[in-house]
């Protein structure tokens, strides 16, 4: 069940690309609580830029350029935070599409 | 029904709760706290938590007994665990317990004695609802003081990560020992966004309650 949910969830976000990685987290509920996620996220030298959105269950994490961060240590990173990951997924959505399209599912 | 106590009703009725202080952030974080508690009691608290079920530090406690005016000022460290916490697609729920120990000043005494200090919190909260009950013991040769506070908050609308957090909250508090008599209410407003946290509010006796709080 988990591994058809992460299928569906993959799908649903797009096909693999290096870049953007966006996982699915349970948990999410506080933005006073989840602001460790942003800054564990940071501290890793691959990381060009995070985004959390709370309504959305979705940590989005820009790589730089030629750098990755593998699932495990995603996982390893959202779970040190206190969260558990759902569903990790490469796509080409860049995190100013996924900014944009936050703002628009807000209006 | 006097207003306060139909805001309260109101309030219950809709069983909603709020956001309430966790003695964890998060991991590698600090979190610096001070609390006015209607004259009642005072607390300040800084904690570092190197792990997210885990932090360490300390706090001052003032305890001034609106019944006799006898005071306990208690300067403690103390470790925090997170000993559960259930994830869940829109809410989170966690069992916190802590124990430490310091020293208290006696006013009756005019002396200074070791003080222990132990608590517990439940909390559960989804992006509209919070709840969370907590009991912290203080105890020294001089005295045993339990302060159980409830909390239920209801949010307007739903915040986000980026965004200002709105919450209104419901806080009975009692205290043992001859500190206060009968529960203490208070209604709160509590604003959050990402590390800065404040929250003012009256309570049935028309006192000032408020806390502000900062992680980073």
């Amino acid at each position: 069940m988990k591994k058809l949910s992460f299928i569906a969830f993959a799908l649903l976000i797009g096909t693999a690309n290096a870049g953007t990685i966006e996982m699915k987290v349970y948990g999410l509920v506080c933005g006073f609580c989840a602001q460790g996620i942003e800054k564990t996220l940071r501290k890793n030298p691959a990381t060009a830029d995070v985004v959390v959105s709370l309504e959305n269950k979705l940590v989005a994490v820009a790589t730089r350029d030629g750098q990755d961060i593998s699932d495990a240590d995603l996982t390893k990173a959202l779970t040190d935070s206190g969260y558990d990951v759902k569903g990790i997924a490469r796509t080409q959505r860049s995190l100013d599409d996924i900014r944009t399209e936050l703002k628009q599912e807000k209006k | 029904m006097n207003l306060f106590r139909f805001a309260c009703a109101s309030l219950l009725a809709g069983a909603a709760t709020l956001a309430q202080a966790k003695p964890i952030a998060f991991s590698q974080g600090t979190t610096v706290m001070a609390e006015y508690g209607a004259g009642t009691m005072t607390e300040a608290q800084v904690f570092y938590a190197p792990k997210y079920f885990l932090s360490l530090g300390g706090g001052y406690l003032d305890l001034e007994s609106d019944i006799d005016h006898r005071r306990r000022e208690i300067t403690y460290a103390r470790v925090n665990y997170l000993v559960k916490r259930w994830n869940m697609e829109d809410a989170q729920a966690n069992v916190f317990v802590w124990g430490g120990a310091g020293q208290a000043y006696v006013s009756e005494l005019d002396q200074h004695q070791f003080a222990g200090n132990a608590g517990a919190q439940f909390d559960y909260e989804t992006r509209r609802i919070y709840a969370s009950l907590k009991t912290d013991l203080h105890r020294a040769e001089a005295f045993s003081h339990r302060v159980d506070t409830l909390q239920l908050g209801i949010a307007p609308y739903k915040h986000d990560f980026d965004s200002l957090a709105t919450w209104f909250v419901l806080q009975g508090r009692q205290y043992t020992g001859g500190i206060h008599d009968g529960t203490e209410w208070a209604l709160l407003l509590r604003l959050f966004k990402r590390g800065a946290w404040v929250e003012a509010g009256v309570t049935d006796e028309g006192k000032l309650q408020a806390m502000a709080m900062v992680n980073f």
